[in-house]
């Protein structure tokens, strides 16, 4: 249990081994185990009722896990939750803002939650808020915000106490595309200072642009290392474009592809391929054909390939999750 | 984190959020118009008493405001306190307050001293009318002090049960219903109870009756002349045990307040506030019931009602009995203080177990 703990752990990461969190007969989480090392993101990437917000309950302290270890910064969040506490910033999959308190008020006494004086309390609010971008409703109370706005909130509180570790459950849904973009910004800039930022999102295509590395997750457990590479050698779809439709048709009946593997949709051709060298070796193909090929790149992201490929060998490996909305409960 | 610095934070985020709304202000209204109608109505049908200002019925209005204060603190006690935990689960913000660096023990602690801030409100809205009691006069000053803290300690306990609840049972409805089900069974349940076991509990008590024959009678007083004492006639009857019970009524909060009052008598030894009055009524209960009596009206050839004679004052019956205030009081205590432990283990994280239905956040 304690074998990748050997081979020594990043400082300021968090270090997850064997960690498993049933209620009653519902297994939330069965079996996780990934390492998030400090100064990069971690995408953690699964399908609703996966365990993602079991896991990040367990992680942000509020959780005892059944079995297995988990160590933030090196520290045992079940021996020591307050030495955690102060390291950890984390961001809830539910909404909760006191609805009668404007945001000003909801930071400022978050702040001094975290030990701040009053002084230091307003002006990291003030500032949170700017970064966010809710200075024009900072005296408003909470409740006239929207989802987006609260979301906003919500990750300005995660925030206060500028943590080494930051934990986000969806911190993504509900904000508009420049939001999102301003978030991906803002997450960057931190990680970059040496913090360790675990996202959880079924959002993949989102997740993918911000995440250097991916924990993927279903039914409970992460996917090992070979599940991985398995994922990585499948077949999948390829979009191709050129100019002129019937060029592209003609030079792909000439090289050989089987029909069966071609198909056509409103954005081009699609072509299935297994594995980054066989796709290489179409393009090259196609060009020495004299096909002006102007666009070729798989048609689903890395994470959702490997996702779908993931959820597809679960299903057939186990039963599914009874109930598995009930998972974070 | 610092004790204090943690329970004012909390302390001041509920008053902020739970409180200071309309509705508080409009109950703290309705509630001053009604202890106004009572101390006008008071004033005129006892200013006409006093003569010499040694009867006036200041102690009967003081006892009523407390009693007042008492009844709305049971009313809206439950209703501000009884979702104090599980609402905040509910709306997910408890979460987010557990992963700071305040404790649990600050969050349960600062709701609870918050929600009992909230019904001290009426104990200090009242304090206009306990001016004018006290002009009314017949006002000890003891009995004010020392009802005023027993009324706080016992709306401090309300308070510390609904919050208590509010973490012990999941959802918010059923925690507030269950937070007035335990104030109807102090208040009114204790009465119940102690009725019930009373009259159901009887023994067999026993009368001699010596009565009188005469022939004539003295046309001028009535008095009998020559009379003959007739042969003793017994006969039995069941009378109901209350001595047994009367511990059950020293569970009611407002047997409490009443109980810890001192003085409220006047020189003849009758009460002059509803306190002393309830206190002597409720003492007397410990005293069992005569079950060998002898009614002996013909006195040995001198009728009359002798055997009346030398009945006790009631309070000759209250200084007499033994006082239960603080056994009543010291249970509410304890329990109020084994709740606030029981809400600070089941909402301690990282949590191990967490009741069914429910979710950390």
């Amino acid at each position: 249990m304690t074998e990748s703990m050997t081979d020594s752990p990043p400082a300021d990461g968090v270090v997850v081994d064997g960690v498993a969190r049933s209620f009653g007969s519902v297994h939330a989480v069965r079996q996780a185990s990934f390492t998030a090392r400090s100064g990069s993101i971690t995408g953690l990437v699964g399908p609703n009722g996966a365990g993602k917000t079991t896991l990040l309950l367990m992680l942000a302290t509020l959780l005892r896990p059944d079995a297995g270890s988990i160590r933030i910064a090196g520290i045992d969040p079940v021996a020591d939750p307050v030495a955690v506490r102060a390291l950890i910033g984390w961001m809830p999959d539910t909404l909760g803002t006191w609805s009668s308190l404007s945001p000003r008020t909801a930071l400022t006494t978050i702040g001094r939650m975290y030990n701040l004086d009053v002084q230091a309390a307003r002006r990291r609010a003030s500032e949170l808020l700017a970064t966010v971008g809710l200075t024009h409703l900072a005296d408003r109370p909470a409740r006239v915000l929207s989802r987006g706005q609260k979301q906003r909130l919500s990750l300005a509180r995660a925030l206060v106490h500028s943590p080494r570790v930051l934990l986000l459950d969806e911190p993504a849904s509900g904000l508009d595309p420049a939001a999102r973009t301003e978030l991906r910004a803002l997450l960057r800039r931190i990680a970059d200072d040496g913090a360790t930022i675990l996202i959880s999102s079924h959002e993949l295509a989102e997740l993918e642009v911000i995440s250097d590395a991916a924990v993927y997750m279903s039914a409970g457990l992460t996917a090992s290392s070979d599940a991985l590479t398995h994922a990585a050698t499948t077949t999948r779809q390829w979009r191709i474009r050129a100019l002129g439709d019937a060029p592209l048709a003609t030079a792909l009946q000439q090289i050989g592809v089987a029909p069966e593997n071609i198909a056509t949709d409103n954005r081009g051709t699609l072509v299935s391929v297994t594995g980054d060298a066989d796709a290489a070796q179409l393009l090259s193909a196609l060009v020495a054909a004299g096909t002006a090929v102007t666009s070729f790149a798989p048609a689903v992201g890395d994470f959702e390939h490997t996702f779908l490929d993931l959820t597809k060998n679960s299903a057939a490996d186990q039963h599914p999750e009874p109930g598995p909305e009930g998972a974070a409960q | 984190m610092n004790l204090f610095r943690g329970l004012g934070l909390i302390i001041g985020l509920e008053l902020r959020q739970r409180v200071r709304g309309v509705a508080w202000y409009v109950l703290i209204g309705v509630f001053v118009a009604l202890v106004a109608i009572v101390t006008l109505l008071l004033w005129f049908t006892t200013h006409t008493w006093s003569t010499d200002g040694a009867d006036g019925a200041g102690g009967w209005l003081y006892s009523l405001i407390i009693y007042f204060v008492l009844l709305l603190g049971t009313l809206a006690t439950p209703a501000l306190s009884g979702n104090a935990v599980n609402g905040e689960r509910d709306a997910g913000t408890l979460a987010t307050t557990q992963v700071t660096l305040v404790s649990t023990t600050q969050i349960v602690l600062g709701k609870f001293v918050a929600a009992w801030i909230a019904s001290l409100a009426f104990l200090v809205a009242s304090l206009p009318f306990v001016i004018v009691a006290f002009v009314l006069g017949n006002l000890d000053v003891g009995t004010v002090v020392v009802s005023f803290l027993v009324l706080a300690a016992e709306l401090g306990v309300l308070a510390a049960i609904g919050v208590a609840l509010s973490a012990i049972v999941t959802r918010p409805l059923f925690s507030i219903v269950l937070s007035y089900l335990v104030v109807a069974a102090l208040s009114v349940g204790t009465l119940i109870a102690f009725g019930l076991l009373g009259s159901v509990t009887t023994s067999t008590a026993t009368e001699t009756y010596i009565g009188f024959e005469a022939d004539e009678y003295d046309d001028a007083t009535g008095e009998p002349i020559d009379p003959v004492c007739q042969e003793p006639r017994t006969h039995t009857y069941d009378v109901p045990r209350f001595d047994y019970y009367w511990g059950i009524l020293a569970a009611n909060p407002y047997v409490v307040i009443a109980d810890a009052a001192p003085g409220g008598f006047d020189t003849h030894g009758t009460p002059t506030n509803l306190f002393s009055a309830l206190s002597s009524g409720v003492r007397s209960l410990q005293t069992p019931p005569v079950l060998d009596s002898v009614r002996d009206i013909c006195n040995g050839g001198a009728p009359g009602a002798t055997y009346l004679a030398d009945q006790p004052t009631p309070e000759e019956v209250h200084d007499a009995a033994v006082p239960s205030w603080f056994v009543g009081l010291g249970i509410h205590v304890l329990v109020a203080a084994g709740a606030l432990w029981w809400a600070i283990a089941r909402t301690r994280t990282p949590a191990k177990r967490l009741p069914t239905g429910s979710r950390v956040a």
